[in-house]
């Protein structure tokens, strides 16, 4: 009976989308558009930055005739995908194009490069050494790490290749993640992020409506109670975030080619619990507004949160440490945690309980409070 | 107490609803009839609307007691009896008529069968027939109205509790309504209505006016104008304010 009732809530939900194209729309096109748009524009790979490279290197002779030149051994493993490559004759030069904007950084290789470099593998005692020098703009942080990186890189593939020694070697195995891209990072943030805000600002928005028709003192009025309206709504939209989940992940792995290693049907289950999560949160901030428009001035405080602390672009470890707290009281953090380590790592649930656990008592916390603000309207 | 022993539909003692310090209603003693229509008359905020939520289980109350249908209210499961009109339209725009009164049926628990018969009765009655497939979005104002009556219907409740069923409907329709009223009325069941059309008022069995949330006098409308000596209700209405107010000063 009670069942019943509550899917009768749940049943006008989804006819009401059904002929409302709009909002039907939103749940089916805006979470694929924020997948492209953030998915096309910010892949977090920094590729094609200008740099200018002055060679004045000499290279040295070596036995058996001819010469070599180590600078140009560097500049030819320097990743061409991230830099681009320009050349200048002087430090001048070179300096002027990185201060004009033109490009990012100067790469010197001195004239005396090769041979010292040489000289100092041969006698080690000597304690001298030869620098590359790194003209770097350093106000863009990420392009700056990235030119910084290549540079780095391209030194250490110039090395082994020569078949010198280096005392100290890295050794670096993917234990998850072996040849992850960062759309495979980021679909499960998207996925997670996409159904939080768009559940939450349809809930809100439906339900500011309810509030105002009468709608629902009329539900209130029949043998409806506060909790089978909460959780018709509940089972609605947690079916509605399990869809827009499904055709996430397809977008992923059909046009991002995206790896999904472990059970998406575990990261459904999250994502539903998290879509439940949200819903109770719209209804609850429904009762702050008494119009539409009033309920879409709090959009910003559910939204950007959420964006920015709940570990969708960036990892919770790039948020200072004093803010962290906060990031645990978005509810898309455990969700995203969760989805990724199922997704990427193919995580069961023995080792994400956590979050699940999380969910489940932010779920009871904000349908308690939902169907509390439903009740003290009778006051 | 005399739970249903008195067959009242609906009986109130010493009714009271306070919003803060403000009180809507006080202690407002009511007894309706079983098939009667009663009218709850009085100008803005003379506490009508509160006494209907209420009664409708929609508000708490602050103090004294009620009973429908012989039942302590508030009750939900009293609700399958009520028929409730909103004084807002109160349907989805979005849904069709047919849509809005089967979501309306299947909450009180009615089968796919029962909705489509009576639906085509309360249709017929309304004069929506033609109509059921449509938005109710796309319906005017009085047609919308209409809806709202036979959502409120549907279930078939022995009481009906409609709240200004009769604001911004035009003449020719309000006529309509008071017929729809009276055939309801003519099958046994009972109608507490609000308004503050005095004009209207004559078509009740019997009338309640309130001022500042008291019940200030009650009677079939020919008693009410021969107790105050006037010729309609508006000035028997002030009649009795004005008493009420002399009273209160003294």
């Amino acid at each position: 009976m009670r069942r019943a009732r509550f899917f009768t809530v749940t049943k006008r939900v989804f006819k009401d989308l059904k002929n409302d194209k709009r909002s039907l729309a939103l749940i089916v096109i805006a979470p694929i558009f924020v997948m492209f748009v953030f998915g096309l524009a910010f892949s977090g790979e920094v590729k094609n930055v200008k740099v200018v490279v002055v060679n004045q290197d000499q290279g040295a002779a070596v036995a058996g005739g001819g010469t070599m030149s180590l600078s140009e051994k560097i500049i030819s493993n320097l990743d061409a995908e991230v830099l681009k490559l320009e050349y200048a004759d002087d430090r001048d030069a070179a300096l002027a194009q990185v201060e004009n904007g033109d490009a990012y950084a100067a790469i010197i290789f001195p004239s005396d490069f090769t041979s010292s470099a040489l000289a100092v593998i041969d006698d080690r005692s000597s304690g001298s050494s030869t620098d590359i020098e790194l003209l770097l703009d350093k106000s863009n942080i990420n392009v700056a790490n990235a030119i910084t990186k290549a540079v780095n890189d391209a030194l250490l593939a110039t090395i082994d290749q020569a078949g010198m020694q280096t005392p100290v070697k890295v050794e670096t195995e993917a234990v998850f993640g072996q040849n992850a891209k960062f759309m495979d990072f980021f679909v499960p943030g998207i996925m997670a992020f996409a159904v939080y805000m768009i559940t939450t600002l349809l809930t809100l928005v439906t339900f500011v409506g309810e509030r105002t028709s009468g709608t629902l003192q009329r539900m209130l009025a029949t043998t409806l109670n506060e909790r089978d309206i909460v959780m018709g709504y509940a089972a609605a939209f947690s079916i509605i975030g399990i869809g827009q989940a499904i055709l996430l992940l397809l977008v992923g792995i059909l046009v991002f080619d995206i790896t999904v290693v472990g059970n998406v049907l575990l990261a459904f289950l999250v994502i539903a619990l998290l879509a439940i999560v949200s819903q109770a949160l719209g209804i609850l901030l429904s009762s702050t507004a008494r119009r539409e428009a009033q309920a879409i001035q709090v959009l910003p405080f559910v939204v950007l949160p959420a964006f920015l602390l709940a570990g969708i672009f960036w990892p919770i470890e790039a948020i200072p440490t004093w803010l962290r707290p906060l990031s645990y009281l978005v509810p898309p953090t455990y969700a995203v945690d969760a989805s990724r380590a199922v997704m990427l790592k193919g995580y069961g649930i023995g080792k994400i309980w956590i979050d699940i656990v999380a969910l489940l008592a932010m779920a009871a916390v904000f349908l308690t409070l939902a169907v509390w603000s439903l009740r003290t309207r009778k006051d | 107490m005399n739970e249903g022993a008195s067959g009242y539909m609906i009986e109130a003692h010493g009714l009271v609803k306070r919003y803060g310090k403000f009180t809507a209603v006080d202690h407002l003693d009511l007894q309706v009839n079983k098939g009667e229509i009663y009218g709850l008359l009085g100008p803005n905020g003379a506490g009508k609307t509160t006494t209907i939520k209420v009664l409708c289980g929609l508000l708490k109350l602050s103090g004294g007691e009620a009973y429908v249908n012989g039942k302590p209210i508030p009750d939900r499961r009293i609700a399958a009896q009520i028929g409730y009109m909103p004084q807002e339209t109160a349907l989805y725009l979005g849904l069709t008529v047919h849509q809005n009164m089967a979501f309306f049926g299947e909450i009180f628990g009615l089968t796919k069968r029962e909705i489509g018969e009576r639906e085509r009765d309360l249709l017929e009655f309304i004069n929506l027939s033609g109509w059921r497939d449509e938005m109710v979005g796309n319906l005017s104002g009085g047609m919308k109205h209409r809806v709202s009556l036979a959502c409120a219907l549907i279930h078939m409740p022995p009481l009906l509790l409609l709240d200004e069923p009769t604001v911004g409907v035009d003449p020719e329709l309000r006529v309509s309504f008071w017929d729809y009223f009276n055939d309801i009325k003519s099958q046994g069941r009972t109608i507490v209505i609000t308004t503050h059309y005095m004009d209207e008022a004559g078509h009740c069995d019997r009338i309640g006016f309130m001022h500042n949330g008291l019940l200030i006098a009650e009677g079939e409308p020919g008693e009410l104008l021969v107790m105050t000596g006037t010729d309609n209700l508006e000035d028997a209405f002030m009649s009795f304010s004005a008493s009420d107010r002399k009273g209160a000063e003294q």
